[in-house]
């Protein structure tokens, strides 16, 4: 769905991509407006999550200029410059969020940030994820680490929630460009298993199904559990896992697995998630790329805000929300990615097998637009 | 002289035939000397004797080194870099125009007539030049400045330099530096050659203190016939040519172009009914500095900021010549372009024709090329409207008696068809490549129109997706129809040289193509065609639907006008319902909770990698696999052993140690190669060989470079940066170097080097009205964010010459980034707490901040500042010296934090031991409340604290100080106060103005200058006036000693009465107290005797005194004349034995 241009302002309708909007709003500093979000629902208008998604915006920008329509379906979003600093921020214990990682390096102050909520979602990516395998993508554009660091305080499952978070981040006034077309092989598997307010043999189940399976491919694999005591625990019970394999070229892909929430009725037998677990990472290395293919987003949007040089990178199949996101880079910023699909020198790629076994890989170069951190402050 | 002789003679020198040192120069000598350096020949000599100095030349070196480095740029210049921009800068009447028609006639050897605007020229195989002049204008010399990449900086030297040099030198610093070189004219002016030989050293020397020492500085010595000596020029123009040019980091983030070329294409009915209507104008130009993108915001120099409504590359006007080897440019690729002044070779584009006479010759010689083009001006001239025009109009008929298509419906059937495959697509699994076939019958004719359109019309968009619809072409190949119409449209209108493009053509013809692929069964081709479509089909899959989205809004404008149209398509084409199906699957995307899994919500059955054959498609990801044959240890071994020859290193050997046998492993390489697929095994002869040759290379390397025993620095560092620039640089080149035209600028956008059209819609009618050629028309794109206003902050300085300061709030031009723009600054100084304290004037000599409302600009921006624009000769003589000030941006941000200092100053009212009441500081409760705990002070430095409001006075409030105040004091409180910026921004418009009047710019007046003119006169402060100071005299209480005191004190510090406590009354008192002497008749007697006595004593002594003077007076004369004559007489003496003494002399040498 392209947005409508009305007087430099993006028209755009529903609720769905919601956050991408209003980050690319953020960096690019453009005013967009969301019409009929949930119009033809029963509860019509914003949710908690998402509004409590513009409260953090807010917090860490000066000037931005929110206006919601009275019913809720309609949302005027003028952004503000980025400030960063010191933010203490209690999420909704709905969603999860990932849209600090993209502003962080673009503020006037590095981000000192600290959330607060559920740490592991269902449909979003969690802390362990996001600091295994996001961090390191983030480390390829700033090159010099000072002081980039996620840092689990607490866990919190859902539906109730109570972990915390700190997050910092340096700023940079701009990205360098980035090519990588290698990945490497897998050379180690590492993970960690929690389990909040559960019994601690859920965890070492967990563990030992899921190595089983991973020792099939590699000897390396090391998983350790995290059972987390009172306070730390967060309010509500649950166990889940998350995988990590590392490739020789310093590659991370990520993967994980959680249990039902308590409410639902459903029972999870940790046997069965962290066999699950392991299969999605395996799935996620048969996509290959050089990275993981939930932070596809994340590598694009970095590379589009590179300088004005040439960036290519080599990743795998590309998801739905990053073909989402690549046409929102290209109506917020202009940017367009050229895409080429990557063929394998084997001749046996015709081969009806083979080609779905070495997953298409696809090769995205874009020229940056030579984004500089505006807010950035010199002396 | 003779015996000296002997006694110089000196042994002569036999060489030793033995011993030590005989043999060592045997040795020496049986080298060959002669191709050795000095450090090998005498080894000695360059030995380090000490340690301490070779540290410091070691040291010396290396800050040597370092200070040669500079931070590697990547270098962004293009293939082909657009045209040089030469501007000629300087005073008026000092040869300007002369200069550029002699350079135009050296390098081109036509001579114009006007130079009027950017004059392009061909100058050799890799360099095109722009000339442009700069007229007398602050705002043109500005806008210069900001796109010049060589300035010539003209002089007349009769007169020297004048103050417009140094400003336009000023602008150029601040902007980013240009290339300049001086030009001193009017040289013949000066006849005396001692004195033109000083005026050039001295101009030099000032030239050089301005630019850099050592710049070059061309003297022009004199016009014959109105051009300069042939010889000069001819120097001149060869160091234009040779000349390398450093990026500027403004440039290298910024598109800009020069516009060379205007056309307003608004209908002439619309004029004619209302010549003040908002007009579309064309604007072409060179892209220079980086890509400009589609769909960026520009600034307009001089009119303001536009959205470039339509951008397309045009053939470049004025190419440079092929690149067959020559070594020199033929006459006719010697090309000129300047359509302002006239000239320029024949283009014809979308809104007018060009026609050019090249010089007189040009007739004679007709060539094809000509013929042709006179066909082509002919079909053009006779036309009335543009070709948009043209072809919206253009119907289209598809079958004999048919409904007329007109291009608009069509680009409405592609984006629905686009928009249709899309949804398909991405509702497929990932693994399809998105090779559906629309199998609708249709889907091939409303292609074939497509085509048409997009080949005919030569609009942006089509061109840009041609390679688009190609590809649908591609898909359905079953379709008869489609190949029919599409032998048509291929060939029915000439087509630009994209088409020659070899991948373009042949993914045109990829219908016919399968014909000659099976015939000549080139596989290569094959497979090269499949990558091409696959890869076309994912950037379809992507932004497919996209591209048409920009073109949204006018479809949809269209799409009201069609609305009975519609119903008689919809039977062919069956629009509603996909247009119906596809607002199903909008809606079905509107509100679905976004997730970045790969795998939304939905867990797909995942594959049970455990299996043997699941297993066996991932293996090779891990190290355990199999690797490529270049990385594997193994291969790599098996290499280095091959090379090695007999020798087997790495083949069986023991290890003594543990006793272990290895053996080479023959088993395990058979075992990966049954499970991987197969890879290349065995090292062949060449493999083997480049090895070699690569050691060869490394050894020569280490060992015949001499200089590599010496100590070095590590500059690796430096090195791999400098490698990284390079590589970065390359890859841009070279990264898109075969894509084709359309996609490239989609992707890349248009590089610099291309020749481009722009399309402003709603420009105002005054800038076509008041169009003057000599002003520089710049087009700057602006980055992401630049279009938006914020509060800036920046540091500033006045500038040296500028004789007055600067007054906060007071109007002033800024010229930052592209833009020049009104505005009210805020000076402020940024105290130690970080903290910005207003200033009400700028400080002399020191930099300060300055915070206004302007456009947002990346930090580190230089910005200089004026006061007017405004060219009357009256207002610069009196300022002297226009730049104001200069200064570069800080930081931006949305609001800020500007503090004035403010002392609140109150009374006591009452006073206590250490509390006291204070009046007069605020006016209500309210206040003082706020300000509880703050610190006062009074004016002798007693320090306190506001306390608590009182009730009774209002405003009054209590306040403790650390000692007891005086009623007389007067207590501060300093406070601070937030200071706002007024948010005023007005871009300069001074291309909008009349032509005679285009440097009389005037925007916001300073309250001075109003008051002026008005002849307001403020009332002066009666408090701050000069009077007369009226001092009483101050009278101190007496000193009381306390009774307890006094009956301590010693009888002599007692006080003895009251005498100290004098009053008018006591002293009456006392007199009258006092008792009056009366002498007796002889007491008065004797008294009046000794009086008597008394005064004859003083008489006489008076005239004794009186008589002594006069002896001792006449005393001295008398001595003065004694020794008067003594004098003379020694005198006379001397004169006597003198004159003896040199008779006596006289004798003696007469006698000598």
């Amino acid at each position: 769905m392209p947005a409508i241009l009305q007087n430099d302002v993006l028209v755009y309708k529903g609720s769905n991509l919601f956050r991408q909007r209003l980050l690319l709003a953020t960096l690019s500093g453009r005013a967009i407006k969301i019409e009929e979000i949930r119009s033809s629902f029963d509860d019509p208008g914003l949710r908690e999550y998402e509004v409590n998604l513009i409260r953090l915006l807010d917090k860490i920008t000066n000037g931005s200029r929110v206006e919601l329509s009275e019913t809720g379906t309609s949302l005027y979003f003028q952004p503000g410059i980025l400030i960063g600093g010191q933010v203490t921020h209690s999420c909704c214990t709905q969603r999860g969020i990932e849209v600090l990682l993209a502003l962080g390096p673009f503020c006037k102050e590095p981000l000192n940030a600290v959330l607060q909520g559920v740490t592991h979602h269902e449909l979003d990516v969690s802390v362990d994820k996001v600091k295994s395998a996001a961090l390191p993508i983030l480390l390829k554009f700033i090159l010099v680490d000072d002081g980039l660091e996620l840092k689990v305080v607490r866990r919190g499952a859902p539906p109730l929630g109570g972990g915390e978070i700190v997050f910092k981040c340096p700023v940079r006034r701009h990205l360098r460009p980035l090519q990588c077309s290698k990945w490497g092989m897998v050379k180690r598997i590492r993970g960690v298993v929690y389990a909040l307010r559960v019994s601690p043999t859920m965890a070492n189940r967990v563990v030992e199904a899921a190595k089983g399976v991973m020792l099939n491919f590699l000897p390396d694999v090391y998983i350790n559990t995290d059972q987390c005591r009172g306070a730390n625990a967060g309010k509500s019970p649950g166990f889940g896992v998350s995988l990590v394999a590392e490739t020789t070229d310093k590659t991370f892909y990520c993967a994980e697995a959680k249990s039902a929430e308590v409410g639902s009725g459903e029972q999870t037998l940790p046997e069965d998630l962290g066999r699950e677990c392991a299969h999605m990472l395996l799935d996620e290395v048969r996509r290959g790329g050089a990275v993981d293919s939930s932070f596809q987003w994340l590598l694009a949007l970095w590379m589009a805000l590179g300088q004005k040089d040439v960036s290519e990178c080599v990743v795998g199949p590309l998801s739905d929300y990053t073909i989402k996101f690549l046409q929102h880079l290209k109506e917020f910023f202009g940017v367009m990615f050229k895409l080429e699909v990557l063929r394998s020198e084997d001749d046996e790629s015709s081969d009806e097998e083979d080609k779905f076994a070495i997953a298409q890989k696809i090769k995205m170069t874009c020229v940056g637009i030579g984004y500089v951190n505006i807010s950035k402050r010199t002396l | 002289m003779a015996d000296e002789a002997i006694f110089d003679k000196k042994k002569s020198h036999r060489a030793k035939h033995a011993g030590r040192k005989a043999e060592k120069k045997k040795k020496k000598n049986q080298v060959d000397q002669s191709n050795l350096s000095a450090r090998q020949r005498n080894p000695k000599a360059f030995a380090i004797n000490s340690a301490v100095r070779a540290e410091r030349q070691f040291r010396r070196r290396e800050d040597v080194i370092s200070k040669k480095q500079h931070i590697p740029l990547v270098d962004k210049t293009p293939l082909e870099p657009p045209p040089i921009v030469v501007a000629v800068v300087g005073p008026p009447r000092v040869g300007k125009t002369t200069v550029i028609n002699n350079l135009i006639k050296s390098f081109v050897k036509t001579n114009v007539t006007s130079t009027n605007g950017p004059i392009t020229i061909v100058t050799s195989k890799k360099r095109r030049l722009t000339l442009i002049e700069c007229n007398n204008d602050v705002n043109s010399m500005i806008d210069i400045a900001k796109c010049a990449d060589l300035v010539l900086l003209l002089c007349d030297a009769s007169f020297g330099f004048e103050m417009e040099i140094f400003e336009f030198l000023n602008i150029c610093q601040v902007h980013g530096m240009p290339k300049i070189m001086g030009v001193l004219t009017h040289l013949d002016m000066i006849k005396n050659a001692k004195k033109l030989k000083m005026t050039k050293k001295t101009l030099k020397h000032r030239f050089w203190t301005e630019v850099y020492p050592g710049a070059k500085l061309f003297y022009l010595s004199g016009i014959i016939h109105g051009e300069y000596l042939r010889n000069e020029i001819k120097n001149l123009s060869r160091f234009i040519s040779v000349m390398k040019f450093r990026p500027l980091s403004w440039r290298m983030t910024h598109a800009y172009i020069l516009a060379d070329r205007l056309e307003d294409i608004t209908s002439q009915d619309s004029i004619r009914k209302d010549p003040k209507i908002n007009r579309d104008v064309v604007l072409y130009g060179y892209v220079r500095g980086v890509p400009l993108m589609k769909d960026s915001m520009v600034h307009l120099a001089g009119v303001g900021d536009m959205k470039i409504s339509e951008l397309s590359y045009l053939p470049d006007p004025c190419p440079l010549p092929s690149s067959e080897k020559k070594r020199h440019l033929m006459e006719r690729e010697r090309q000129i372009y300047a359509p302002f002044s006239g000239v320029g070779g024949i283009v014809y584009d979308k809104d007018a024709v060009y026609i050019e006479l090249k010089g007189s010759h040009s007739h004679k010689q007709e060539d094809e090329e000509t013929n042709e083009k006179q066909a082509l001006l002919k079909s053009v001239v006779e036309t009335t409207e543009t070709v948009d025009e043209q072809m919206q109009e253009s119907g289209f008929r598809l079958f004999s008696g048919g409904t007329v298509i007109y291009p608009d419906m069509v680009k409405d059937d592609k984006d629905l068809q686009n928009r249709e495959s899309q949804n398909n697509e991405s509702s497929s699994d990932e693994s399809d490549s998105g090779d559906e076939n629309d199998s609708d019958n249709d889907s091939g004719i409303d292609q074939s129109e497509k085509d048409t359109t997009g080949k005919s019309s030569k609009l942006p968009w089509d061109n840009n997706s041609e390679s688009d619809e190609d590809d649908e072409d591609d898909e359905d190949d079953g379709n008869d129809e489609a190949k029919n119409l599409q032998v048509d449209k291929l060939y029915s209108h000439e087509n630009d040289s994209d088409e020659i493009d070899e991948e373009h053509k042949s993914s045109d013809a990829e219908d016919f193509s399968i014909k000659w692929k099976e015939k000549l069964g080139e596989k290569a081709s094959l497979a090269y065609f499949e990558r091409q479509k696959t890869s076309k089909n994912i950037m379809k899959l992507v932004y497919g639907e996209f591209e048409i989205g920009n073109k949204r809004k006018e479809d949809e404008d269209g799409n009201r006008d069609e609305e009975s149209d519609e119903e008689e398509i919809g039977g062919l084409f069956k629009k509603v319902t996909s247009s119906q199906k596809r607002k199903q699957a909008d809606k079905e995307q509107l509100d679905l909770e976004e997730c970045s899994y790969f795998y939304n919500r939905n867990k797909p059955h995942l594959r049970d990698w455990t299996t043997e054959e699941n297993k066996k498609l991932i293996i090779n990801c891990f190290v355990t696999g199999k690797r490529g044959a270049d990385e594997d240890a193994e291969e790599l071994l098996k290499l280095d052993d091959a090379s090695d020859g007999e020798d087997e290193v790495y083949g069986d050997f023991e290890d003594l140690e543990t006793g272990e046998k290895h053996i080479s492993k023959q088993q395990p390489e058979d075992k990966t190669e049954e499970v991987g697929s197969k890879r290349k095994a065995e090292p062949t002869k060449s493999d083997i060989l480049d090895k070699k040759l690569k050691l060869k290379a490394k050894f020569d390397a280490e060992y015949d470079n001499p200089d590599d025993h010496r100590i070095k620095g590590d500059h690796s560092y430096y090195e791999s940066l400098k490698a990284e620039a390079l590589k970065q640089s390359q890859l841009n080149k070279s990264v898109f170097e075969n894509l084709d035209n359309g996609l490239r600028v989609e992707v890349e956008g248009f590089r610099p080097g291309l020749y481009v059209r722009m399309l402003f819609k709603n420009m105002p009618s005054e800038f076509v009205t008041n169009f003057d050629s000599s002003y520089p028309l710049l087009i700057g794109a602006l980055n992401m964010a630049e279009q938006n206003i914020g509060f800036v902050s920046c540091k500033v300085k006045k500038h040296r010459w500028y004789k007055k300061i600067l007054k906060t709030n007071d109007p002033l031009i800024i010229s930052l980034g592209w833009r020049r723009f009104q505005t009210l600054p805020i000076y402020s100084k940024i105290e130690d707490d970080l903290k910005c304290r207003y200033l009400k004037y700028t400080p002399e000599h020191v930099t300060c901040n300055m915070h206004f409302y302007g456009p947002i600009t990346p930090q580190n921006t230089g910005f200089l500042a004026l006061q007017t624009v405004n060219n009357n000769s009256n207002e610069i003589k009196q300022l002297g010296f226009r730049i104001a000030a200069t200064g570069s941006v800080n930081e931006i941000n949305k609001s800020t934090q500007i503090m004035k200092k403010l002392k609140l100053v109150g009374t006591p009212l009452k006073i206590y031991k250490k509390t006291a009441f204070i009046k007069d500081m605020f006016t209500s409760t309210l206040e003082v409340a706020k300000f509880e705990g703050a610190k006062v002070k009074t004016v002798s430095g007693i320090r306190g604290q506001i306390k608590k409001a009182l009730n009774k006075p209002e405003g009054a409030f209590r306040a403790t100080f650390e000692d007891k105040i005086l009623m007389s004091d007067v207590i501060f409180c300093r406070t601070w106060f937030k200071v706002d910026v007024s948010k005023f921004y007005a871009p300069v418009v001074n291309l909008l103005l009349p032509i005679g009047a285009k440097n009389a710019w005037q925007g916001m007046k300073t309250k001075g200058q109003l008051k002026r003119e008005r002849n307001i006169k403020v009332e002066a402060n009666t408090d701050s006036m000069y009077t007369d100071i009226v001092r009483e005299p101050k009278v101190f209480k007496p000193l009381v000693i306390p009774k307890e005191l006094q009956k301590g004190l010693p009888y002599k510090l007692k006080p003895k009465e009251k005498t100290s406590t004098l009053t008018k009354k006591n002293i009456k008192e006392k007199l009258s107290n006092r008792v009056a002497v009366i002498k007796s008749p002889h007491e008065q007697k004797v008294a009046n005797v000794m009086k008597m006595l008394k005064t004859n004593f003083e008489k006489k002594r008076e005239v004794q005194k009186a008589s002594t003077a006069e002896r001792l007076k006449k005393f001295k004369k008398q001595q003065e004349e004694e020794e008067w004559r003594k004098i003379k007489r020694q005198k006379e003496l001397k004169k006597k034995i003198c004159r003896h003494l040199s008779k006596i002399s006289n004798k003696k040498q007469t006698q000598m």
